[in-house]
């Protein structure tokens, strides 16, 4: 097992890219099994037995993971009794404890990424590549991962794993090898190296952490939010309850909250004060996305009142509520927060397009937001040639560091940070949570979701656990520990996470 | 950095330079195809054009496809497909004909009442298809298509003697009867090759206007945004159905001055035999122009070419549908070339900021300066 | 901006020269008489008007050794680019240049003061006259009367049916003598009417399957004699009619006779004639002979421009039905009945 670690925009993506024959190399050669190789599509690594697991899954929802296994690989072994046995085949040796005729859509994140293992597997893979598995798991799924991957390594087959997360890499890796800028910058032995000597090898600079030990909070409230209530609606919502009478026997169990108008927010209340960061930890999927946009005002909920610094926000739209002062790291940058075919300086006035230094009267200053910019790339460290280069020729990270120099440089008044660091390499990582923490230190409420635990834990004031769509549980990040907090991710725990003490619902944490 | 500009120009000229190449070649081959000699036509279109009254006509045209063309356009940028430029355009012409041979009034108010009458009618017309995407979701391709076919029958319908329109004895034609003198709008005259339409110069500003508000303004800014991401958009604060309701009124607006050079240059009345096609031409021309004024300008000066200094090949032996070939070839070839242009575009510019970091070109960041 | 003294600059660099002055160098040298014609939407081929308009081109070629020059329209095209058509027409030396189609007049009223020496002719319209323009029109009325009255003998079920092509005026004229010839007939009869298209989709007058389709509707409605003034749509009615085993009546020119529709002919009852080709052979060879037609020249009933085609022997046959329209005509040559020329 052969971990790949760097920072982000080192290489690694396109080094899995070029070993995947997704693209061309320029230069230079690749050897499987001692023999020299050339792929001119993914089809020819796929047929030298290199598989690819992606970051993002590629299954299709409505089918069944025998479906969607089978799907484009028709020709091993078709597509019903046989394939079904060597899916079961493959799935008893390996520990994966995939049912072949679950419905893709009723799985959980986990169960998708064994799919996608299996898959590749299925279609003959004997070197797996896994792009950044651990991103979306909970501790304990990482820990079920492992040792899946433990399985397949004993059986004789190769995995490459990238990560950022460094511990993990120790922990499972044989070998591992750090690159930088393009180049193997070094190599590493798991038994002995620690993870300070690895981040400094891959950004030339000491391990950041999360952690924020003075408290600055103060009894300011800045946002509360009181009774928000989000019911599902239009088109998610009905084909799920007309699906449920043609086969009752099966859907109705399934979906049986889902047929009755679900509840995507249900009576949440919170409130974040000035120099307060609230993290909200939650398996994907919770209802953090409809929070940020009840938030946000990009959706509308049914009940709930929002008062952001003493005005009633409830009903104003989002360009109102951004000039009010909240700024929005994305979840799903590409899709919300970036222009991507726009040069930087035109995503640096997105958002904010109707504040200075960005427009004036209506009339928008493109030499002042063109200096902005270039301010923002120096202090916010974005490796860019220039500003002029569109947004999708940078890599993550920087695109990252672009939006949170944005969000901040409008002085918000509360920050709504969703996975802020998200396919962020160390360095930058480190970059953004200081951004973070300097901006609370100035009174700067935070709401803060992630799924990384430790940036959750290290980062918040108050953590708050979100379980389909209700706020369940809460923690005291000093003391509790990123186990307690996944069991109650997963619903096991609720209430207040330490000690024995029951606190009702979701009663005010402090 | 000017590299990369120049390069983004290089690009942004490949797509359509392929386009027409392509089209160009294919057209060659069909007309060796037909056992035609191929050279010869377009020698002759090209001596055409060097006469003052085609010139005259190819102005006039170009006039007209570029205001038809800004009207696709602002749509497109938006990622709104209207359509129905075609309808707006018929509709407003008729309309504002109607309008202006009713009405006498001092000369520059008759115009300015015509030319009013024109935006209203186009705008509202669009507007129909802009509401019933906002509110019921329904796709503006679906109903803008249809909204051209309700065109047709309305405008027919009022065009009749018995409603408002008029024959005048003698005649087979229906009309909307004579603007008066005052209603017209002056033109520059070039002796033997006829009028340039005023008009022309009113869509040329226009485009002037275009590039102002889509590059200057914040109105501008929300729609750009709106069309390369509408989830980003949003995110943004931009309110996603106000913007498409407004792009819907701007492109009917438009389309409905479309039809101004001729109705106040030329013809003074809405007839059967008023230009019909400029809308889905504009369509054509729009694309091939990359939404861009200047873009636009220079596919809608081609168009008209291709359409005026073709008219007499038919007497000298040669079919002057060739050049419907080459506009018809010139739509697929715009849509295929742009986008491996751009796929080429994207994944060179990835590459190359990749290697110019690599080579320490990046711009000189604090942490890089206290390191 | 410089875009706008571009254009400036590319017209006036070319003022000098016009592409009329190419062509003025042949009217001194050619002593034979020139003709053109410049058809409407559609051009050569329609099956139909510009056709009947080439073919008179083509006998004057023939029997007065003519040389002919045409020009088609191109899609979408503004007066402007008529008046460039005709104007180049003209200064090529060619006199007569006749306009096939009312939509020339405006483009004829501009040409026409340029070129006082040519003769234009223009079809189907006399809102524009002037000493050198020969207006050519026909009372398509009076020949549709005398169909109104055919399909109203010959109907056993007391409907008939009348297809327009386009809804224009023009095609209104063919409804209006139609239906009065068959309500003056028979009084209780009844007359579906149907358009195919309206302007400006003139897909009506080409497109047969269309004119079919509105046929098997009267048909479906109990229409037996079916009368479709819709140029080339118009033979899907015959063929519906034909197959029905109804009558259908054919328009413009003496459809019975025509190769395409050999198979239907039995069923076609007669034709509507409109002598287009003779209109345009005339105007040719009255310049020829030095006396150039102008003004109003009309074609009714009483010269033989509009009128009943005898050709198929069935209708020959039924002398009750010849004879009321020889009366019928001989009423309107005498001025008894007034043809109303608007429904």
């Amino acid at each position: 097992m052969h971990a790949l670690i760097g920072e982000n925009g080192a290489g690694k993506s396109t080094l899995m890219k070029i070993l995947y024959g997704m693209q061309k190399p320029d230069e230079g050669t690749i050897a499987v099994d001692g023999e020299q190789v050339t792929f001119s599509s993914p089809g020819d690594a796929i047929a030298r037995g290199i598989g690819m697991v992606h970051q993002h899954f590629m299954l299709a929802d409505n089918l069944t993971v025998l479906e969607n296994v089978v799907l484009g690989g028709e020709k091993l072994y078709g597509i019903g009794a046989k394939a079904r046995k060597k899916i079961q085949e493959i799935s008893d040796a390996y520990g994966l404890g995939v049912r072949p005729d679950a419905l893709l859509e009723d799985l959980g994140v986990a169960d998708r990424q064994r799919v996608e293992i299996l898959k590749v597997l299925y279609r003959g893979a004997k070197i797996l590549i896994l792009d950044e598995p651990t991103a979306v798991l909970v501790p304990q799924e990482v820990d079920a991962l492992f040792d899946n991957l433990r399985e397949l390594k004993s059986e004789g087959l190769t995995v490459i794993f990238i990560s950022h997360k460094l511990g993990e890499v120790l922990k499972v890796a044989d070998d591992i090898t750090v690159i930088r800028r393009g180049t193997t910058v070094g190599t590493a032995d798991p038994k002995t190296a620690t993870t300070k000597q690895l981040a400094e090898l891959m950004v030339g600079s000491e391990l950041p952490s999360p952690e924020t030990r003075e408290s600055t909070v103060t009894d300011v409230a800045m946002l509360t939010v009181e009774g928000l209530t989000l019911l599902e609606s239009g088109a998610s919502g009905a084909p799920l309850t007309t699906a449920a009478p043609a086969d009752p026997s099966v859907t109705v169990t399934v979906h049986e909250e889902a047929a009755t108008g679900r509840k995507l927010l249900d009576d949440i209340s919170l409130t974040i004060h000035k120099g307060e960061i609230l993290g909200i930890a939650g398996v994907e999927g919770n209802g953090q996305t409809e929070l940020i946009e009840a938030l946000m005002g990009i959706a509308s909920p049914d009940t709930g009142v929002i008062t952001l610094d003493g005005d009633d926000i409830s009903k104003t739209s989002v360009r109102k509520r951004r000039e009010g002062g909240i700024g929005y790291i994305p979840e799903d940058r590409h899709r919300h927060g970036l222009l991507l075919e726009a040069p930087l300086w035109e995503n640096r006035i997105l958002g904010h397009v109707t504040e200075a230094p960005n427009s004036k009267r209506g009339i928008l200053d493109p030499k002042a937001a063109r200096k902005d910019t270039e301010r923002i790339v120096r202090e916010y460290d974005v490796r860019t040639p220039g500003i002029d280069v569109t947004a999708s020729s940078l890599s993550g990270g920087n695109q990252q560091k672009l939006i949170v120099g944005r969000e901040m440089s409008h002085n918000p008044k509360f920050l709504i940070a969703a996975h802020p660091t998200r396919g962020v390499d160390v360095g930058a990582q480190a970059q953004i949570w200081d951004a973070i923490r300097d901006a609370r230190r100035e009174g700067l409420a935070v709401l803060l979701i992630s799924a990384d635990l430790d940036e959750l834990i290290g980062l918040s004031d108050t953590l708050r656990v979100m379980y389909r769509g209700k706020l369940v549980a809460d923690a005291d990040p000093a003391t509790i520990t990123p186990e307690q907090l996944g069991s109650a991710m997963t619903g096991a725990a609720t209430g207040r996470l330490e000690g024995t003490e029951e606190q009702p619902e979701d009663g005010d944490a402090r | 950095m000017m590299k990369i500009d120049k390069d983004k120009l290089i690009i942004g000229a490949a797509g359509p330079v392929l386009a027409l190449v392509t089209s160009f070649v294919l057209t060659v081959l069909v007309l060796l195809a037909t056992g035609l000699d191929p050279i010869e036509p377009i020698r002759l279109m090209i001596e055409n054009a060097g006469y003052s009254d085609v010139q005259v006509l190819i102005v006039n045209q170009t006039g007209i496809y570029y205001l038809a063309a800004l009207a696709v356009a602002i749509g497109f940028r938006m990622n709104l497909f209207n359509i129905g430029v075609e309808g707006q355009y018929r509709l407003a012409a008729m309309v504002s004909a109607l309008v202006g041979a009713a009405v006498d009034l001092p000369g520059p108010l008759h115009i300015l009442l015509i030319v009013i009458v024109a935006i209203a009618t186009g705008a509202i017309w669009a507007g129909i298809a802009g509401i019933l995407k906002t509110t019921r979701g329904v796709s503006e391709v679906v109903s803008t298509i249809m909204l051209n076919a309700i065109t047709t029958s309305l405008v027919a319908w009022l065009i009749l003697p018995k409603n408002f329109g008029v024959q005048p004895a003698g005649s087979n034609d229906l009309t909307t009867g004579q603007i008066a003198e005052s209603g017209w709008f002056p033109g520059i005259d070039m002796g033997d090759g006829g009028q340039i339409y005023g008009f022309t110069f009113v869509a040329l500003a226009l485009g002037v206007v275009y590039w102002f508000v889509l590059n200057r303004t914040r109105f501008g800014f929300d729609l750009r945004a709106t069309g390369e991401s509408e989830s980003a958009a949003q995110a943004s604060g931009v309110d996603a159905k106000k913007m498409i309701l407004t792009a819907m009124l701007i492109s009917g607006g438009l389309a409905g001055l479309a039809g101004m050079p001729i109705l106040l240059g030329e013809s003074h009345t809405y007839s059967l035999a008023f230009p019909v096609n400029v809308g889905f031409t504009a369509i054509t021309v729009a694309l091939l122009g990359r939404n861009h004024p200047v873009g636009i300008l220079f596919s809608a000066l081609l168009f008209a070419f291709l359409d005026k200094a073709s008219s007499n090949l038919d007497v000298s032996g040669y079919p002057k549908e060739i050049t419907q070939i080459m506009q018809g070839i010139i739509v697929i070839a715009v849509v295929v070339s742009y986008e491996l242009v751009r796929r080429y575009g994207t994944r060179r510019q990835q590459q190359k900021v990749g290697e110019e970091l690599a080579a320490g070109g990046a711009i000189k960041t604090d942490k890089e300066v206290s390191a | 901006m410089g875009i706008a003294s571009a254009a400036l600059a590319l017209s006036a660099t070319a003022c000098g020269k016009s592409s009329n002055d190419s062509g003025s160098s042949s009217t001194t040298d050619s002593k034979a008489v020139k003709a053109a014609i410049a058809y409407d939407i559609g051009g050569r081929g329609d099956q139909s008007f510009n056709d009947a308009a080439y073919a008179g081109l083509k006998k004057a070629e023939d029997d007065l050794g003519v040389k002919g020059a045409e020009a088609e329209p191109s899609q979408g095209e503004s007066d402007a680019d008529k008046v460039a058509r005709l104007t180049s027409l003209a200064r090529a030396g060619n006199n007569p240049v006749i306009g096939v189609g009312f939509s020339y007049a405006p483009a004829i009223a501009k040409v026409s003061k340029a070129f006082p020496k040519t003769t234009f002719g223009l079809i189907d319209d006399t809102s524009v006259t002037a000493p050198n323009i020969a207006n050519l029109v026909f009372n398509e009325e009076q020949g549709s009367y005398l169909a109104g009255v055919a399909a109203a003998k010959a109907s056993k079920t007391g409907t008939v049916g009348f297809i327009g092509g386009v809804e224009v005026p023009l095609i209104k004229k063919f409804e209006a003598g139609f239906t009065q010839g068959v309500k003056d007939t028979n009084p209780k009869a009844k007359v579906l009417t149907q358009y195919l298209t309206q302007p400006p989709n003139f897909d009506g007058f080409s497109k047969p399957d269309l004119g079919k389709a509105a046929a098997q509707g009267q048909l479906d409605k109990g229409a037996d004699v079916i009368y479709a003034a819709a140029g080339l749509a118009g033979s899907g009615s015959i063929e519906a009619a034909a197959t029905a085993g109804k009558w259908a009546i054919g328009v413009d020119s003496d459809q019975y006779n025509q190769a395409g529709l050999a198979s239907y002919k039995d069923h076609i009852l007669t034709s509507v004639t409109k002598d287009v080709s003779d209109s345009v052979y005339n105007v040719i060879k009255s310049v020829k002979d030095g006396k150039p037609q102008t003004g109003e020249i009309r074609y009714g009933l009483a010269t033989d421009g509009v009128g009943l085609a005898d050709s198929n022997p069935a209708y020959v046959k039924m002398t009750d039905v010849t004879a009321a329209v020889e009366k019928a005509k001989k009423d309107i040559v005498d001025g008894k009945i007034t043809v109303k020329t608007a429904p």
